[in-house]
């Protein structure tokens, strides 16, 4: 341990006596946040390994329809079962990896740690959610081997599991940023990770609920023969203009109400965690800090009305899209403001280029690249001309996917000596890293072109029947992903090797960090700070940047002895006036 | 490792940096976890529970409001809605719903007067009053299926048994939560009868605003 350090431990004193909870209470009913934490960041690995394996499936019966693959097959090789396939793949990726692994999984271990709080507010309400989103992955996973039927109704229902889950999570992680903060954390003070959980748990509790209800709605459609969308299907054997005009709008204006904002969601603590480690490990403060979190709560702001832009096509008044079209690119501030903060945080830095920071720059240059196309479809013109749908799924991919896992890798790099005290392989780390980017790219580019292809044969049908050119894009993609998902045996080689024999870690502040979570032990004690009450006496990043031998100042570290002087004249001036 | 030892020095100055969140309620406060016993490190404050209402209040007006925005929508761009009738006694129930609220706040009184008889008994009125309307609201779903509304009849319909499920539905958590505070023993609870009291009553009135909301939307609306 270095001397500027302040630590806690339980040397201090003898702790209370707990009692010891039985096996259940360890183990299935275990509601410590660091538990739970893990737990769900297992899910979102599970799930994220099967996710990726069915978007490779995809791919192949994309461009070699006819191949046959032992088992798989069945799977995938009738139009029906490509949808399951995609289906189940965005669900998995969606719910249970971007809106998880940030929030549920890395929040809920390091939320209460870095506010200086022992618990969640409600470590119950923690509890049920963790199980209630396992339960909806397992009615997801079974909803793709039965009857679509019975499947589609099984999936609504699963949807509706996670979000009452998505909600108790969110109300959990607001209660305890407001109420459960150290003393001393005032909210200038906190971490921007904090900010970003926090600011995404209210925009969670609103758009979760939202879908909540279509949930009911679609459920007492299929189950009670309720009519709130029911004329969809009528509808959908109509002439498109009938169809678009009644029914089918209500369902698309309440999907993507949820939809749009859910995208921030999945957003929101990347773009915290992002700018936490980039001051980390240039060892300067965060570039513009306040500015920074005006430009988290803009992006949780305009995410929340920006619904409409999905919709230019549909019927809306003439002049929604003009509104929506606006207030979509509007995003674009809040997102420059970010980027100029992590540039201004870089600027000049000495920066540490090991995985974890590789991970967060790999994060900016996806968000860039992919924010660019966002420009794009934030056009209402431009949604009516025909892009095709690779436009899209290459935009998104890549600003939303594969950036916020970009995000997740960067954290995980970073926090896992504090989970486990052992530190994963750098050497692996940066092979893996540079394997991903590359990898990433070259699945994602072409799909933009693919899109813009396709807008130059505007009498529909496929790129691929049309353009030779096409095809080899097309194959050249699924190539890419064969070695991108490939290159990911690295990094599950990585972390299991780094779980049992990885480097080991005494250091408590491996990183030379300034938040609370790097004055406890690793992996944190049961109550996280021992007997003492942490104390915070200062902002989240104060780096001085000079290069010195004690160059940061941890939050917990009490002024020095003369500034402490003047604080305290005044308050003995008011107790003797007092006496 | 300066100050960390010197429990005293650290609270005087934290005094001064006029500490952010974790601010412990006013001494004499109304949590009974103030006691001395428990005064172990970090005693959960009655705070929380104040808060997580009021947030699970807004994500319930969410959830209503993309119901409720979903009937307006379909109410104008529909070519086949039917006017709705709704069956008479809803108003009796509105008025049996207002009437617990009522007798709620009257217990309420009570409570903070020290009257802790006189509060059961008019919280034990504010109880039975809400089972009242629930079983009302069973009779006007009777009366509706009489009359040959049934959930699949019409859109109006549709929304009908889904607004009042639904609304009924948050109305029973809240009987479990006035149950709750009833019956449990508030020496070894967590939190003291007086904030249990509070933020149940704070729900309760939520549902009475709701219901309003909600047959007011139906009645106008139909």
């Amino acid at each position: 341990m270095t001397s500027w350090m302040v630590t806690y431990d339980n040397s201090g004193g003898a702790a209370p006596e707990a009692p010891t909870p039985g096996f259940l209470a360890r183990t299935l009913f275990n509601t410590g946040h660091k538990v739970i934490g893990l737990r769900y960041l297992w899910l979102a690995l599970g799930s994220v390994l099967l996710g990726m394996f069915l978007s490779l499936l995809m791919r192949i019966h994309l461009v070699w329809p006819g191949a046959q693959i032992p088992f798989l097959s069945g799977f995938g090789s009738t139009p029906e079962r490509y949808t399951a396939l995609t289906i189940f793949h965005g669900s998995l990726m969606v719910f249970f990896v971007l809106t998880t692994a940030p929030q549920a999984g890395l929040g809920n271990y390091f939320l209460p740690l870095q506010i200086g709080a022992r618990e969640m507010a409600f470590p119950a309400l923690n509890l049920i959610s963790f199980w209630a989103t396992a339960a909806s992955l397992g009615g997801m996973t079974a909803a793709f081997f039965v009857q679509p039927d019975a499947g589609l109704t099984l999936w609504t229902a699963s949807v509706a599991l996670f979000c009452f889950a998505a909600l108790l999570t969110a109300l959990n992680f607001t209660v305890t940023t407001l109420d459960l903060r150290a003393k001393g954390m005032t909210l200038p003070r906190m971490p921007l990770t904090v900010w970003a959980w926090f600011i995404n748990a209210m925009l969670s509790m609103l758009i979760f609920s939202i879908l909540l209800a279509v949930c009911v709605f679609l459920l007492s459609d299929r189950l009670l023969a309720s009519q709130f969308f029911s004329p969809l299907t009528f509808l959908s054997n109509q002439p498109v203009a009938l169809a678009q005009s009644t029914m089918l709008s209500l369902w698309q204006r309440l999907f993507w109400f949820f939809a749009q904002a859910e995208v921030y969601v999945a957003m929101l603590p990347c773009f915290g965690i992002v700018s936490h480690l980039l001051s980390t490990f240039s060892q300067k403060p965060v570039w513009a800090e306040r500015a920074a979190v005006l430009a988290l709560c803009g992006v949780g702001l305009c995410g929340f009305f920006v619904w409409g832009q999905h919709m230019f096509s549909s019927g809306l008044n003439p002049w929604s899209p003009l509104v929506f079209s606006l207030l979509a690119s509007s995003l674009g501030l809040p997102a420059c403001v970010l980027v100029l903060s992590w540039f201004g945080t870089l600027w000049n830095a000495k920066i540490q280029l090991n995985t974890a920071m590789l991970f967060v720059l790999g994060f900016v240059s996806l968000f860039l690249a992919g924010g660019v196309s966002g420009l794009f479809l934030a056009r209402n013109d431009l949604a009516i001309a025909s892009i095709s749908d690779d436009f899209v799924t290459g935009h998104f991919h890549l600003v939303m996917g594969v950036a916020a896992t970009f995000a997740i890798l960067g954290a995980l790099f970073f926090w896992f000596p504090k989970m486990f005290a052992r530190r994963l392989n750098e050497t692996l780390g940066k092979l893996h890293f540079w394997l991903t980017f590359a990898g990433v790219f070259c699945v994602f580019m072409p799909m933009h072109w693919l899109g813009l292809m396709a807008h130059l044969h505007p009498a529909g049908g496929d790129a691929l029947e049309i353009t030779p050119l096409g095809a080899s894009l097309r194959t050249f993609v699924t190539f890419a992903t064969i070695l991108t998902v490939a290159a990911q045996a690295l990094f599950l080689l990585n972390f299991v090797w780094s779980l049992w024999q990885g480097e080991r870690t005494d250091d408590r502040n491996p990183w030379r960090a300034t938040t609370l979570e790097w004055s406890v032990p690793s992996p944190p004690p049961d109550n996280n700070f021992g007997v003492i009450e942490p104390v915070v006496y200062r902002g989240a990043y104060e780096f001085s940047g000079t290069g010195a031998a004690v160059d940061l100042e941890p939050q917990n570290a009490a002024p020095p002895a003369s500034e402490r002087a003047s604080q305290l004249k005044p308050a003995a001036e008011a107790r003797a006036k007092e006496c | 490792m300066p100050g960390t030892s010197i429990v005293e020095d650290i609270e005087l100055i934290i005094e001064d940096i006029g500490g952010g969140g974790g601010k412990n309620p006013p001494p004499g406060g109304d949590d009974g976890d103030e006691g001395g016993k428990r005064r172990g490190p970090q005693v959960p404050s009655s705070r929380r529970y104040a808060t997580a209402i009021v947030v699970a209040i807004v994500s319930i007006v969410m959830f209503f409001m993309a119901m409720a925005s979903a009937f307006l929508y379909t109410r104008a761009n529909s070519n086949r809605w039917v006017p709705l009738h709704l069956p008479s006694v809803i108003w009796f129930n509105t008025a049996v719903l207002l009437l617990s609220s009522g007798a709620m706040e009257l217990s309420r009184r009570r409570l903070s007067l020290g009257e802790v008889r006189q509060f059961r008994k008019l919280w034990f009125a504010a109880t039975a009053l809400g089972f009242l309307f629930l079983a009302g609201q069973l009779v006007a779903w009777r009366q509706f299926i009489l009359a040959g509304f049934y959930v699949s009849t019409n859109q109006a319909s549709s929304f009908f048994y889904i607004f009042t499920g639904l609304h009924g539905l948050h109305l029973l958590g809240g009987i479990c939560a006035l149950l709750y505070v009833s019956f449990r023993k508030f020496e070894k609870a967590k939190v003291s009868r007086t904030v249990a009291a509070e933020v149940t009553s704070y729900y309760w009135h939520f549902m009475d605003g709701l219901w309003i909301f909600l047959l007011a939307l139906l009645y106008l609306g139909k």
